[in-house]
């Protein structure tokens, strides 16, 4: 019988240090993932959570995970050459055929830049798939700065702003992402998608503002971080209203997204 | 109906027969077996032409035999069966391994297969000749007649037939004819010619017996039967159960409860007289096929291994009916959910067979027929406790064989009809109202009054969310396991993530929360007649604060009657 839990050990190939808190872990693996994805990881000492790729190569992906709270506290004691036990990749992913020759604007927040750096990328290596793409990246402080070099990279094709909540850094913008949305000139495209990926109420008032600034809800597309012991629709940890975010999300277009309320 | 002495008459003569044979093969006549077996009346017609010309053959010898029989046959014996003399390789090796081995030698395959056979009932070779093996002729015949024996006895009639039938036809049959054949060839005496035929034919015509046998047998298996059993014949039943079942019933516990003084709970159980009946359990019988805690998996620094399922037999479950349908709802999120199958649920799910306690009364707490879950057709045997022992009604082939031998008495269980508590179901039809249901002040008072200990969810028996929990054997080291155990939404950390947020931050919405659940996301997902809730009513009996899921499903209808009362009124307005 075919066991869905059963995780599969991976190598680290290389441990990245993103700021003090965040890591990036790269682990040999040869799955075809889609962008949005996520994967189960076994966290030493503790059990199983989900987190999104945040970065592929024909041979690995990575994760870029925050050093904060026991649940991952146990996946810091892992070097390059150790293995991880991982299963996956599980959930939808954001609609990428949907976006192309289209506009399109990315709103992250802190680390929700991670699940949505490989769509970043994808329209980076392929600029003829798409007409435009602004991305809006909040952190809340400079201390909490990541992908810097790949930050540094899109800005040769793509509109970005980088902004710092609560305080000021040269090269950063001020303010809470929620401020800077008006600046994306959404009546000059003829079609385009919004993306917002950030904690929860980050993503609740950055769609607010879109839609003040004249989006249609239908062109807003989301991710939902939840905790999830299983992903597979059985530990019951991620389910809002009638849906399991790890079967029919964690992207979820905002015509959806905003009838989900815990 | 009369399948037990039908079975006593043909099992004790078949077994007489196999002995006999057994005899014969096992060493040379004596004078007194010669005396015996000359008195015997032998049928000579019908049945088998071997058979017959077997018997008339023996007659014959009878009829014509001198003086010096004993003799005779003892040489005969040793040419035909030990080679010696003239026999110049002119013999039957009484060895099933010489007959279907390539190289005709001893101990091949088939005294394996025989061996291990013979091993799984307990038996071995005793009082034997030393040039004994466990393919004898005489050895496999033996085995047969205490099969035969076997069958008089158990209480699995099926599995003792599927097993004689099983031996016959793998074994003696493959080789038997072949050998009688060499025996009635190569043997000088008219009595070991008559004995060949008779082996052989006798061997054919047994395996026409059993499967008329074990067709008659199946065919009252079949039907549905009930029976009268008493506490002690019902705890003989169990004994023979419990070979091939683990058996779960709701049982006391003294002390460890909350409310009242004893603590009930399904447990393994090996008498009828430890089913509590007086009181309703305190958890339900999910625990029988998902533990509280269990382990998926062993893993080192650099491989995982699934974890295997200990006890071997299937899961026999003692339960209500309301109890019955909360394992569908369970069957829905294991097996449904997502598409896929949990392995660790399918495993032990699969083992398990229902025996229904009829429940004419309920508890105080309970509003099953307001759920639907009153009834259920879902069981294998379903029982009605009386004074002195239990009606049965079954429905199970294969539990039908324990029960044989007891006495046939009507019953057809019944359900209750009306419960004290009944609940409605919300009425929440479109996303407005589910968005209004949630938002309401209603649930704010259980911010204080529910503690978030989440006893209603371990009491639940349709509550299936966990958590899975890796423990590390020692510090430092790399090597544990990963257990699944029972989470609970009313928990303050159901929903916190890694990075500490927590989706859910208050109890009433943990309350709303599994409200709804039981009320209408469960059905909103997966459609049909039902609600997630089976209406047990443990719930209530268990929280300490005194919270009742049935008073709060009801005020959440007046709350909705009232959106409903106000909204009307604005539109007349």
């Amino acid at each position: 019988m075919e066991n869905i839990m059963m995780p599969e050990p991976h190598r680290i190939l290389k441990i990245i240090k993103e700021t003090k808190a965040e890591f990036t872990f790269r682990v040999q693996c040869d799955a075809e993932t889609r962008h949005g994805q996520f994967f189960q990881l076994s966290i030493p000492k503790v059990g199983e959570a989900p987190i999104s790729v945040s970065g592929k190569g024909e041979d690995f992906v990575e994760f870029t995970i925050r050093k904060v709270g026991k649940l991952t506290d146990g996946i810091f004691g892992l070097r390059p050459g150790d293995m991880l036990f991982m299963r996956g990749p599980y959930g939808n992913a954001f609609p990428v055929e949907r976006f192309e020759n289209k506009d399109l604007v990315v709103i992250t927040g802190g680390t929700g830049m991670a699940p949505v750096k490989t769509l970043l990328n994808h329209f980076y290596d392929h600029p003829e798939i798409c007409k435009s793409v602004y991305h809006i990246a909040g952190f809340k402080d400079i201390d909490c700065v990541l992908f810097n070099e790949e930050r540094e990279k899109f800005k040769g094709r793509f509109q970005t702003i980088c902004t710092l909540d609560n305080s000021e850094a040269d090269g950063y913008e001020r303010g809470m992402v929620t401020e800077h949305i008006r600046k994306i000139p959404f009546e000059s495209f003829e079609d385009y998608n919004v993306v917002i990926v950030g904690p929860p109420v980050m993503m609740h008032f950055a769609a607010k503002e879109c839609m003040a600034n004249g989006v249609d809800e239908a062109k807003i597309w989301v991710s939902f971080e939840r905790k999830m012991s299983c992903a597979v629709g059985k530990c019951g940890h991620c389910k809002i209203n009638e849906t399991y975010v790890c079967l029919e999300g964690p992207v979820f277009n905002y015509t959806k997204a905003k009838e989900l309320f815990d | 109906m009369d399948v037990k002495s039908e079975v006593l008459t043909m099992m004790t003569g078949r077994e007489n027969l196999y002995n006999l044979l057994c005899r014969i093969y096992k060493k040379e006549v004596d004078q007194k077996l010669l005396d015996n077996m000359k008195d015997m009346v032998f049928p000579t017609d019908g049945m088998n032409p071997e058979l017959t010309e077997g018997y008339r053959l023996l007659q014959e010898y009878f009829e014509t035999t001198g003086e010096n029989a004993e003799e005779d046959l003892a040489v005969d014996f040793a040419k035909v069966f030990l080679s010696a003399g003239a026999s110049q390789g002119m013999a039957a090796f009484p060895y099933e391994s010489v007959y279907t081995s390539r190289k005709r030698i001893i101990l091949q395959e088939a005294w394996e297969q025989v061996s291990n056979i013979y091993a799984t009932k307990g038996l071995a070779l005793e009082d034997v000749p030393p040039d004994f093996m466990e393919d004898h002729i005489a050895c496999e015949l033996e085995y047969m007649a205490y099969l035969c024996r076997e069958a008089k006895q158990t209480r699995n009639l099926l599995k003792n037939l599927q097993d004689q039938q099983e031996f016959l036809e793998q074994h003696l049959l493959k080789w038997g004819p072949s050998f009688c054949e060499d025996v009635y060839n190569y043997s000088d005496t008219v009595f070991y010619k008559a004995v060949a035929k008779i082996t052989s034919g006798f061997l054919k015509l047994d395996q026409e017996i059993l499967d008329s046998l074990r067709e008659s047998a199946e065919n009252i298996l079949e039907s549905r039967r009930s029976c009268f059993v008493s506490n002690d014949r019902m705890d003989a039943v169990f004994e023979q159960l419990k070979e091939k079942y683990v058996i779960y019933a709701p049982k006391r516990f003294k002390g460890g409860g909350m409310k009242h003084a004893n603590l009930i709970r399904y447990a393994k159980i090996e008498s009828i007289r430890e089913i509590e009946m007086d009181e309703q359990s305190d958890f339900s019988p999910k625990e029988a096929y998902y533990p509280v805690s269990q382990t998926m998996l062993y893993f080192t620094e650099e491989e995982v291994l699934e974890s295997a399922v200990k006890d071997e037999r299937d899961i026999l479950v003692f339960a209500r009916p309301c109890d019955i349908n909360g394992m569908n709802r369970l069957d829905t999120i294991f097996l449904n959910n997502g598409g896929k199958e949990d392995l660790y649920y399918k495993r032990l799910r699969k083992k398990v067979k229902i025996a229904m306690l009829e429940c004419l009364t309920g508890w105080e707490d309970c509003f099953c027929v307001s759920m639907g879950t009153n009834k259920t057709n879902n069981y294998s045997l379903a029982v009605r406790f009386e004074e002195d022992g239990l009606l049965v009604e079954i429905k199970d082939k294969d539990l039908a064989s324990y029960f044989l031998e007891e006495e046939d008495r009507e019953f057809t269980p019944e359900f209750i009809a009306e419960n004290e508590k009944k609940v409605r179901i919300p009425e929440i039809t479109n996303r407005e109202t589910l968005r209004k249901a949630s938002e309401l002040k209603f649930w704010e008072q259980f911010d204080e009054r529910c503690i978030g200990c989440g006893g209603c969810n371990t009491v639940c028996g349709t509550c299936s969310c966990f958590d899975t929990v890796d423990i590390i054997y020692k510090e430092g080291s790399q090597e544990g396991e990963r257990k699944r155990v029972w989470s609970s939404c009313m928990l303050e950390n159901f929903t916190e993530t890694a990075g500490g947020s927590r989706a859910r931050k208050t109890n009433g919405a943990n309350m709303r929360f599994k409200v709804l659940h039981k009320f209408y996301d469960y059905h909103a997902r997966f459609g049909g007649e039902e609600q997630m809730c089976v209406g047990c009513g443990r719930c209530d009996m268990r929280c300490p604060q005194d919270i009742s899921f049935y008073d709060t499903v009801n005020g959440l209808c007046d709350e909705l009657d009232k959106m409903k009362e106000d909204t009307a009124k604005e539109v007349r307005e």
